[in-house]
């Protein structure tokens, strides 16, 4: 290139900024028209146990009609978390009403819900907390579920037979219970973590330094440091309580170096580290992937007695996208039914909300061993116990930011 | 007298060579280079090792990845639930690497062979500014490119990719057509324009120089090409993970990250053993045939053009 | 001779002809998709999911989200910042480390190696063929707390070696950096160093110079341009990288921007800062290039 030929002169500059200047918007046009607008607009509804509500029926995607069968052949498409599904289960249906299953994972449920919500994937069945039950029905992504298909919903405990995040389960059906506390090995921590005072405390001793996780969803881990804290109020919308969050959640990076994760349930049993946050279903997941020559003996989980801890539930929802309604509501079904609910808790350790497994026998019947007794989710934990709510816009973006703040730094 | 003066002289200087030796033979510019060779010996004892090892264990006949319990091919065939064989999840991930593997090299190898053509012998602004954001998209991360597709996919619904297949196949010949186009273009720097335009002069069309004449002398370099993308694709990570649907549409890769994450059996290491194999049976067979190819081309490195040696 | 200039001049014609699909995916597929990063990025965000909801004409465009990266980088809540020298830093040592290992074993392999020449390269090729994943997955098997490397450090239960390298350690995710890398500098090293003439070498011994003379005058000059293509064809990919700390370590205190890219990118509200971020990544890739590329125009033909 020649250097006069590189320099721009005044003419041939304008003359390009005047072609840029007329096509950029031409095509900015043409884009936008087919491009996408804001998906919703009004005010989010937020549910709680004091405020049951009950949401008002899809727009677009209607009930199904009764009496169908799954077509033979056609695919079920699952969307979940990892592990979370017993494969034998899986297999069982498939062989029953000859549909093949496909289980697509996410890493947390906000991941899950921008590409729910961008409709780039169609799933048939997603499996959310209730923290999204709102967003889900206002975006308009649910079927409504027709209950003649679901009669085995009389198999679960009553209070989730008409839930407060969902009246009258018109979009939901209860997937598992679970408690969030510390799962620890005896072999790796010296000490009884449920004998301190606060037991919350250890994630901030710097002797676990290197030697722990917590759980790498920014609700549930940073509802822990809130508890710790003695903020009773996991949801809260405090500039103060947020500011006090903040602080410890980042002293905590700074004074123990923890590893933020989902994979509790083979990195606490491998000895990667020796004391988690958990789930109640990981720790007793855990024990099957202990290496032969550990006992599950050193296995240890701690969830407050009175139940003033994190008690949630995960859900089963029919997205409206899906290909597959009919299928999904017959598996729905199928997963509620007692036998397949057993199967499947002993793949996965999380507890259905079933009559027939009864909570405080777990022990008896070999669901859990004697040293992780405390792991078995209670009904009335339900009474006492604090839930991860859905929350309004301006405070979710508060959490996240001190979240992101937080994972961007440690 | 004077043969014991000759032979202590001949004494003196084989002790002072003696005493010399050392730094003589340190400074002697025909040393072998002991240092090098076993800086590169460590080298490639740590790269492969690791490798090894990973392949060893997916023959353990316990679920432990770390402590060896015997050998058997469970992890291949042998355990109904969780072995390569028989959980579907694993061979679908297997199918589908291969599937983009051949589709995604079947349409980059053409065009970028085209555009390297183009490039270097039409001269100009235009292909100047196309050359550099060719060179662009061959060293950007992939991550950037990666998450730009996701938006536009995501974001554009009326284009005809989706996430799954064919937003990854598009995604893949964008980020691998640079390597065609390179390789191409460095051979054909070497060949200069006198052929096409003497075999023009001679009657052909230009259609027929490029087709008789040019491509012919590309062919070692589109064959080197080929194998390049096929492996690098059957290997890419970052791109198909962001453009993944559902599960029939996660890789090998892709199935290694979630699950090296989680809880993995050795059946794990037996699917990227087996990726492993497929890799190196297509470079085994690319390089045989590319020899064959070759054998009138005496080239400097033919291993090293090979390797995609740019 | 008469047909000759139209002839010719046909063949010349073709070329445009030939480039064009190339040209027209690279515009379609690279370009396009970075103008939807900036629709997105200067773009609004739904007010309940709190969905990225691009812009796509730039006189609408709102500078809200960059701004808030920007000002986020630095200052009293600049909590980006130390993720950004983070990265720098681990890029810059990685590279660097990358350099030493790869030149002594490319200039081995490039000038030494005699008859073997062609069984090193190969093996030198291989883990360019062995996916990033599988290697990564190595380590991990061989860093267990119970793996091998433990295992070999205590030599049989002599010593009793407990170290937790997957606990968040920068020296496991350099190491990773370094083990995944070399392999891409390796290569163009060693085309840079085969390439120089033997007689080059030869010329500067029998004129009398020592063997560490003839590296310094001669050899490294010669393969200056190898060094800094092998740095840039190294270096950019790393500054994307996400994978290797998140596998090797997983504690924010090894966040690369790559990782501020990945956590972004699907979390509600903030899908523009992920833009922001690719936008000031590609920038930072771009200044290099060019400054190479004008390099290498003024020296013979460019070569990558």
């Amino acid at each position: 290139m020649t250097p006069t030929g590189r320099r721009l002169t005044r003419r041939s500059f304008l003359a390009r900024a005047l072609a840029a200047g007329v096509a950029t918007p031409v095509l900015a046009e043409a884009l936008a028209a087919c491009g996408s607008q804001l998906y919703t607009s009004g005010e989010l509804v937020i549910a709680s146990p004091d405020k049951p509500v009950r949401w008002p029926l899809s727009h677009q995607h209607p009930v199904i009609e009764s009496g169908q069968t799954p077509k033979p052949g056609g695919t079920l498409r699952l969307y979940n978390y990892a592990d979370y599904l017993s494969p034998g289960v899986l297999k069982d249906f498939e062989k029953q009403y000859d549909v093949d299953i496909s289980v697509s994972t996410f890493n947390d449920t906000d991941e899950a819900l921008t590409k729910i919500a961008s409709g780039a994937v169609s799933y048939d069945i997603y499996f959310p907390s209730y923290d999204q039950i709102a967003k889900l029905v206002t975006a308009d992504l649910l079927r409504p579920l027709n209950h003649d298909y679901i009669p085995n919903i009389d198999n679960l405990w009553s209070q989730f037979q008409n839930p407060w995040y969902d009246q009258g389960w018109q979009y939901s059906v209860p997937y598992t219970v679970y408690t969030t506390g510390i799962g620890w090995r005896t072999d790796m921590v010296s000490e009884d973590i449920s004998q301190r005072d606060n037991p919350y405390d250890a994630f901030w001793d710097p002797q676990y330094k290197g030697n722990l996780a917590i759980i790498d969803d920014w609700h549930t881990a940073m509802a822990m440091v809130a508890l710790r804290a003695g903020i009773d109020d996991v949801n809260t919308g405090n500039a103060s309580d947020l500011a006090t969050l903040r602080d410890q959640l980042m002293q905590m990076g700074q004074t123990t170096n923890p590893k933020v994760t989902i994979t509790m349930y083979n990195d606490l049993p491998v000895g990667q580290y020796g004391l988690a946050q958990m789930w109640s279903g990981d720790v007793v997941n855990a024990v099957y992937y202990l290496p032969k020559d550990t006992p599950a003996s050193l296995l240890r989980y701690w969830f407050p007695t009175d139940g003033r801890g994190l008690v949630d539930n995960d859900l089963m929802v029919v997205l409206g996208t899906g290909t597959n309604p009919v299928a999904a509501h017959v598996f729905i079904n199928y997963m509620l039914d007692p036998a397949v609910a057993a199967k499947n808790f002993g793949f996965i350790g999380y507890q259905p909300p079933q009559v027939s497994i009864s909570p405080r026998r777990l022990v008896a019947d070999g669901f859990v061993p004697p040293n992780l007794e405390t792991a078995a989710v209670l009904p009335e934990y339900f009474r006492n116990g604090y839930r991860l709510l859905e929350m309004p816009p301006t405070e979710d973006g508060q959490w996240h930011e001190i979240w992101q703040e937080f994972k961007a730094n440690g | 007298m004077s043969t014991t003066l000759a032979v202590r002289r001949a004494e003196q200087a084989t002790a002072e060579r003696s005493s010399n030796r050392l730094s003589h033979w340190w400074s002697s510019p025909r040393r072998k280079p002991w240092v090098l060779a076993s800086v590169t010996m460590l080298y490639i004892v740590w790269s492969l090792l690791p490798v090894l090892i990973a392949v060893l264990f997916s023959f353990n006949a316990g679920r432990s990845r770390t402590t060896w319990q015997g050998f058997s091919t469970k992890w291949y065939y042998g355990d109904p639930l969780r072995s390569v064989w028989h959980d579907d999840s694993l061979h679908t991930a297997l199918v589908h690497t291969l599937r983009l593997g051949v589709v995604v090299t079947v349409i980059t190898v053409p065009l970028g062979v085209l555009l390297a053509l183009g490039l270097d012998r039409w001269r100009g602004r235009l292909p100047s500014g196309a050359n550099f954001v060719m060179l662009l998209s061959f060293v950007i991360p992939e991550t950037l490119l990666a998450v730009a597709f996701l938006f536009m996919v995501t974001q554009l619904t009326w284009l005809p990719m989706r996430l799954g297949l064919s937003g990854q196949v598009v995604g893949l010949i964008t980020f691998q057509l640079s390597y065609p186009t390179i390789i191409v273009r460095s051979r054909l720097l070497t060949i200069g324009k006198q052929y096409e335009e003497a075999a023009v002069d001679l009657g052909a069309t230009p259609i027929g120089a490029i087709r008789r004449v040019l491509l012919p002398m590309l062919l070692p370099a589109i064959f080197a090409s080929t194998v390049l993308v096929f492996a690098d694709v059957v290997d890419d990570f970052v791109l198909v993970r962001y453009l993944s649907g559902d599960a029939s549409t996660e890789p090998v890769s892709v199935k290694i990250y979630n699950t090296a994450r989680a809880a993995p059996t050795p059946a794990l290491n037996a699917l990227a053993s087996l990726i492993l194999l497929t890799s190196f049976l297509a470079i085994t067979i690319g390089y045989l045939a590319y020899r064959r190819l070759n054998v009138a081309d005496h080239g400097s490195s033919t291993v090293g053009t090979f390797a995609g040696e740019v | 001779m008469a047909d000759r200039a139209p002839n010719v001049r046909r063949v010349r014609l073709i070329w445009p002809v030939v480039a064009l699909p190339g040209i027209a995916w690279l515009a379609l597929f690279f370009i396009a998709p970075l103008y939807v990063v900036l629709a997105i990025l200067f773009g609004q965000i739904d007010p309940i999911l709190r969905q990225a909801v691009p812009v796509w004409n730039p006189v609408d465009w709102n500078v809200i989200q960059f701004k808030y990266v920007l000002t986020h980088i630095v200052g009293e809540r600049g909590y980006f910042g130390p993720a950004l020298i983070r990265t720098a830093v681990y890029v810059a040592v990685a590279s660097v480390s990358c350099l030493l290992i790869a030149y002594p074993v490319a200039y081995f392999t490039g000038r030494c190696a005699g008859r073997w020449k062609g069984l090193l390269l190969a093996l030198l090729i291989a883990p360019f063929w062995i996916s990033y994943m599988m290697r990564m997955l190595a380590w991990v098997n061989l860093l267990q707390n119970d793996g091998l490397v433990n295992k070999a450090a205590s030599l049989g239960g002599l010593f009793d070696v407990h170290v937790d390298w997957l606990a968040g350690h920068s020296s496991t995710v350099v190491l990773g950096l370094v083990y995944g890398y070399v392999p891409y500098m390796i290569l163009p090293l060693f085309a840079g160093l085969d390439r120089i003439p033997g007689s080059t070498l030869e010329a500067a011994r029998d004129l009398g110079a020592s063997r560490f003379q003839t590296f310094l005058r001669v050899t490294w000059p010669m393969s200056r341009q190898a060094v800094v293509t092998s740095m840039l064809l190294t270096c950019l990919p790393m500054l994307g990288d996400y994978f290797t700390t998140d596998l090797l370590s997983g504690s924010p205190s090894t966040s690369m921007v790559g990782n501020l890219i990945n956590n972004s990118v699907l979390t509600p509200g903030q899908t523009g800062q992920a833009a922001a971020f690719v936008m000031i990544v590609l920038i930072v890739s771009i200044v290099p290039m060019l400054v190479y590329v004008r390099a290498s125009r003024e020296g013979e033909d460019m070569r990558i």
